[in-house]
């Protein structure tokens, strides 16, 4: 199989012929010549296969996957019963509540200690719309103060709506048009490309994280996605719109933002620098931070204009600003613009939180991993604060030079995949729920070349699995314990993967001593997993040790998560062609 | 699809109803009827109480009124039920729904549906080769129903038990050595729930037919056969209500069986004929001092028209009992003569349709939910040529569409409306696609109303689930029910009239 670069191949017409990828998808049994699909998903997916259009098959795709969105949305969501804070559901509810009750220039510092607004204008805006939405089916819901921890079910019902619509709005078209477009430059049909949607579509971590235990990073993903398609159709300022979208409807998204920039760079100056695009790119990603701030600073200043101040409930000149104090040497705190850099610099407070600690709660990173050993927080902040840089920079470093150098379409996931994976691992305030980043990329891998075979499902199937089992912890406060084995089972037995089934290491035949490595290597993981759960459920730990089962949890799921890292780094290594062996070697396949 | 017959089809049964089961245990917290309280209490019932005892039990209101075989059912349940969670098999516990109560119960529906995946399994398996590809899809349009989605695994029942131990004896009369058997799994299934009984006439005709007379002449009884036949189905009987007639509850059992009490239409109207002529009824009111007709009073004064049971007419006469039963048995007897002189397989299962559709169509105190009745056995005839498809299409429509009001929560809004059409779009242009050419000529007029009709369900549901709301708000509430009911009816009896054309020129 030599690879030409697929950046010199011609997007292929639909349905052409059926390519030597779709064997794999699809096992002969020598002894009869009949084809049989190797996993469920594509056994459900096998009478489309003739199918010449893909609208037939889509809207029905669609109408599934939003039945299981909706159905585990029934369960509880995070902080459900759970007063006095409640949880995410209540962060979400109550920005809709302040966006649309007060003025904006109290948005980002309306009472802090009760979910005060801590992601970027986007979702201000977002939370905005939707309970302008809401208030018009019941004013109640979004009542200022009274509001707060409301369980009303209907309210509930809403709410998932929301997370529903806006993923239908942003993540579904973006995942459709992206498989279908890497597909097509991979050189896969369109039934194995549509395969790997649904897979990407059922991933077990998304659904669990937004619309089970409640958030938007669909939102967020969605974006990055449309922008990483954008970048694969070559049309790069519109790539530059949806990523400053994504950033700045959660912060989050900057985990990408060293890829997107290297392949960009890449773009500019390979074959020849290309200054004019590169110019091109800054200008729009320019004027769309500028358009996205707009609204923010012109409600700032109107609310200046008419006299309403950012904080009410203080008297006397304007308080210290919490970060970059010494900024107000230079500005005169009387000016009329002055309420514009302070509410600048308490949104960049409010973003980036440098005051809090290097990781919440237990997340399967490596910090969480080594304080088992070190107790961490004995050190002080700034060695920590560095540290942590140094180490996230090294980890990113590699793919990113990679993907500078070697700019590549069908390698671009992969380069996404580690820095985030880089990103995850070693870097500072990291959440558990941040592991949707990563896996995000790197599922999106099915819907590429060979994306459905040996290699690339059971590495894409451990990640996915492993990111859901991490998660458990988190999932068990509000006793989601039913929605995840559902979901994650689910997951795993359409794509054939363990628990449910180890064919995925035995269906193409002896590969080779890194396949057994492999199949040895997860099945460890997965054994280990299985190993935990019955111990989390049916042994109590010991009582000077209440937290080993998530400790031990989050041992499992750093290295596991490790290796997914190393994986995207050997992959990207491979097939970027930058190995002298690897690079013969196909040639002479 | 060049696939050759011998080829497995994917995705396989088993596939579809795993994928399924998962859903349904997604489903889990949502909305459950009151006959999730109902089956807690028969738990309770059967568990803490001596067989003597069970149906004259009255603490809830929801007592035993099943047939032994499923108080056995139930009383096999409650052994584990009692493990999971104590407190679930104490009669006076009522209205109890802990978590354990809701797995318990949610996952013995999902478990005991198995049963119905083996009867899908054996109708595949006994199908003629040429056919066979028609018969998975059919199997597969069966377990993933609309029809037990609503009723099973939200509203709750155990439907899909039930309809797999009548689907396994529908596919065991197909062969010549397994018609006892068939009989016999009949019998059983109605000492289990005797709505069945409404198939019997069906299920009498064949089997007198076919395994009690000669095939040469029907004079010629085949005195062996009725034996076994009769000394089975007495033995079935025998162990099913024997403990109660030693007990002595026979009569107390049959009054609760059959309560002849309730009115014509049950709570929300089913789709039938009654429904067609409550509404015609409800027009006339209107029209009534135009045409000159008079109206009774007391009819009109009633506040709960349209809602709830007791309909009293103010124009059109009255309906008693013996209309209900005198119209059914006609529309029955039309079709079993037919099954008589010409006893195939295919006639059988064309008379147990239509031997629910007359009962469903004209009889008393009928619930929606007796669709299925009409449903799961015309599925498995429904792909034999496209005639037989355009009149089972506007049954598929209307017969699913009429049990929305079953479900009135927002929450379950989604779920109910979406799978229906999920399940409508896909069945319905496979079937559309495999359903061979009828070797006699279609029918011009039938053809026009399923399109016409599938067209106008489109916005109708709008106009019952959204724009009704939006006009009206709480008032007339009845209005989208009726709409609903009386759109629904046209389409059952329109399918009816279709399929009995079918019948009789087939």
């Amino acid at each position: 199989m030599a690879a030409p670069s697929p950046s010199t191949r011609k997007p292929r017409r639909k349905g052409k012929k059926i390519d030597e990828d779709i064997d794999r998808v699809i096992r002969t049994r020598e002894e009869t010549l009949v084809r049989t699909p190797s996993f469920p998903l594509a056994a459900f997916l096998w009478p489309a296969r003739s199918s010449s259009s893909q609208w037939e098959v889509l809207p029905l795709i669609l109408m599934v996957v939003g039945l299981f969105r909706w159905a585990a949305g029934l369960w509880g969501y995070s902080g459900f019963e759970k007063p006095p804070m409640y949880g995410d559901y209540e962060a979400q509810r109550h920005w809709m509540e302040i966006t649309t009750r007060l003025p904006m220039s109290q948005w980002y510092f309306h009472d802090l200690e009760w979910w005060g607004l801590d992601y970027p204008p986007l979702t201000a805006y977002h939370s905005w719309v939707l309970g302008k939405i809401g208030t018009l089916i019941n004013p109640d819901w979004f009542a200022l103060f009274t509001s707060r921890g409301s369980q009303d079910p209907n309210l509930k019902i809403f709410m998932r709506a929301t997370v529903i619509v806006s993923e239908y709005l942003i993540y579904v078209p973006a995942a459709v048009v992206f498989a279908r477009r890497y597909g097509r430059l991979t050189g896969v049909s369109i039934w194995t490309a549509t395969v790997g949607l649904v897979a990407i579509l059922m991933q077990p971590g998304t659904i669990l994280i937004d619309h089970v235990h409640f958030q938007y990073n669909t939102v967020m993903l969605g974006l990055v996605m449309a922008c990483m398609s954008s970048l694969l159709a070559e049309r790069y300022k519109w790539s530059a719109v949806f990523f400053v979208g994504a950033l700045m409807f959660k912060q989050m998204a900057l985990y990408y933002a060293f890829t997107i920039f290297a392949y960009l760079l890449g773009r500019c100056t390979f074959p020849k620098v290309n200054f004019s695009r590169l110019f091109g790119i800054a200008l729009v990603t320019a004027i769309t931070y500028g358009v996205l701030v707009l609204p923010l600073v012109a409600g700032t200043i109107y609310d200046t204009y008419r006299g309403v101040g950012s904080r009410p409930d203080l008297d006397g000149p304007p308080p210290p600003l919490p970060i970059l104090a010494g900024l107000t040497e230079y500005i005169d705190t009387g000016s009329f613009y002055y309420p514009v850099v302070e509410m600048v610099v308490q949104v960049l407070h409010r973003v980036f939180p440098f005051s809090r600690g290097l990781f919440e709660d237990k997340v399967a990173n490596f910090w969480c991993a080594l304080n088992v050993v070190l107790k961490i927080k004995n050190y002080p902040t700034e060695l920590l604060q560095k540290a942590a840089l140094v180490a996230t920079l090294l980890a990113i470093v590699p793919p990113n030079i990679i993907i500078f150098f070697r700019p590549r379409k069908a390698t671009m996931p992969l380069a996404f995949a580690a820095t985030a994976w880089g990103f995850f691992l070693f870097s500072w305030q990291v959440h558990e729920k941040s592991v949707l980043l990563p896996l995000m990329p790197m599922t999106l891998l099915l819907a590429g070349r060979q994306g459905l075979n040996r290699d690339i499902r059971s590495w894409v199937g451990f990640a996915n699995i492993l990111g859901a089992w991490t998660m458990f912890p988190l999932l068990k406060r509000v006793d989601l314990r039913v929605p995840y084995a559902v979901l994650t089972l689910l997951w795993s037995y359409l794509l054939g993967l363990p628990p449910t089934s180890w064919n995925v290491y035995t269906d193409e035949g002896f590969g080779g001593w890194s396949q057994v490595g492999t199949a040895t290597l997860h099945t460890l993981f997965y054994v280990a997993m299985a190993a935990w759960h019955v111990a989390e459920a049916y042994v109590a730990p010991p009582l000077h040790k209440p937290d080993l089962w998530t400790v031990a949890n989050v041992g499992v799921g750093f290295a596991g998560f490790g290796l997914c890292y190393l994986w995207c780094l050997w992959r990207l290594l491979k097939d970027s062609d930058l190995l002298p062996s690897y690079a013969t070697k196909t040639k002479t396949q | 699809m060049s696939n050759n017959i011998m080829s497995e089809q994917y995705p396989t049964l088993a596939q579809c109803a795993l994928v399924a089961a998962a859903f349904k245990i997604l489903l889990f917290p949502a909305y459950k009827s009151t006959d999730f309280e109902v089956h807690r209490n028969w738990l309770a019932i059967t568990n803490s109480l001596p067989l003597s005892q069970w149906y004259y039990e009255k603490t809830s209101e929801w007592t035993l009124d099943y047939p032994p075989f499923f108080a056995y059912f139930e009383w096999t349940l409650s052994h584990i039920a009692r493990l999971v969670d104590t407190a679930m098999v104490r009669i006076h516990n009522l209205d109890y729904d802990s978590w354990q109560t809701i797995y318990f119960q949610r996952t013995s529906v999902i478990v005991t549906e198995v049963m119905l995946v083996y009867a899908l399994q054996l109708f595949m398996e006994t199908s003629p080769l040429q056919s066979r590809r028609a018969a998975h899809v059919v199997a597969l349009s069966i377990i993933l129903s609309p029809g037990l989605l609503i009723i099973d695994h939200i509203h709750f029942q155990y439907n899909g038990f039930m309809y797999g131990i009548l689907v396994w004896s529908l596919v065991l009369a197909r062969c010549k050595t397994t018609l006892l058997s068939s009989g016999l799994i009949f019998a059983a299934l109605l000492c289990f729930k005797h709505i069945y009984l409404y198939l019997a006439p069906a299920y009498f005709v064949f089997l007198l037919r076919t395994y009690c007379l000669s095939a040469k002449s029907i004079f010629r009884p085949r005195i062996f056969n009725c034996i076994k036949l009769g000394g089975g189905i007495a033995g079935i009987l025998g162990a099913a209500f024997g403990p109660f007639v030693f007990t002595e509850q026979m009569p107390q059992m049959l009054s609760r069986l059959f309560p002849f009490s309730r009115g014509l239409c049950h709570a929300y109207w089913a789709p039938n004929v009654w429904a067609m002529y409550s509404f015609t009824d409800r027009v006339l009111i209107h029209l009534a001092p135009r045409l000159g007709l008079t109206l009774k009073e007391d009819a009109l004064s009633s506040v709960t028209r349209g809602l709830v049971g007791d309909t009293a007419f103010a124009v059109l006469p009255e309906i008693t009992p013996r209309t209900c039963l005198i119209l059914t048995l006609f529309f029955q007897i039309l079709p079993l003569l037919k099954l008589f002189s010409k006893p195939t397989w295919e006639n059988f299962i064309g008379a147990v349709t239509l031997c629910g559709y007359a009962s469903f169509l004209f009889g008393w105190h009928v619930h929606e939910k007796a669709i299925l009745l009409v449903i799961i056995p015309f599925s498995l005839v429904a792909l034999r040529d496209r005639r037989h498809f355009g009149a089972f299409k506007p049954l598929a429509v209307a017969g699913h569409v009429s049990l929305f009001p079953l479900l009135f929560t927002p929450a379950e809004f989604p779920i109910k409306t979406i799978y229906t059409i999920f399940w409508l779009v896909l069945f319905l242009m496979i079937f559309e696609r495999m359903a061979p050419a009828s070797k006699k000529p279609r029918f011009f007029l039938l053809d026009r109303f399923s399109t016409l009709y599938i067209a106008v369900s489109i916005p109708l549901i709008a106009y019952t689930s959204l724009l009704h709301q939006i006009v009206f708000g709480k008032r007339y509430e009845f209005l989208p029910l009726m709409f609903t009911s009386s759109y629904a009816a046209i389409g059952v009896f329109g399918s009816w009239v279709g399929y009995m054309v079918v019948y009789f020129t087939a």
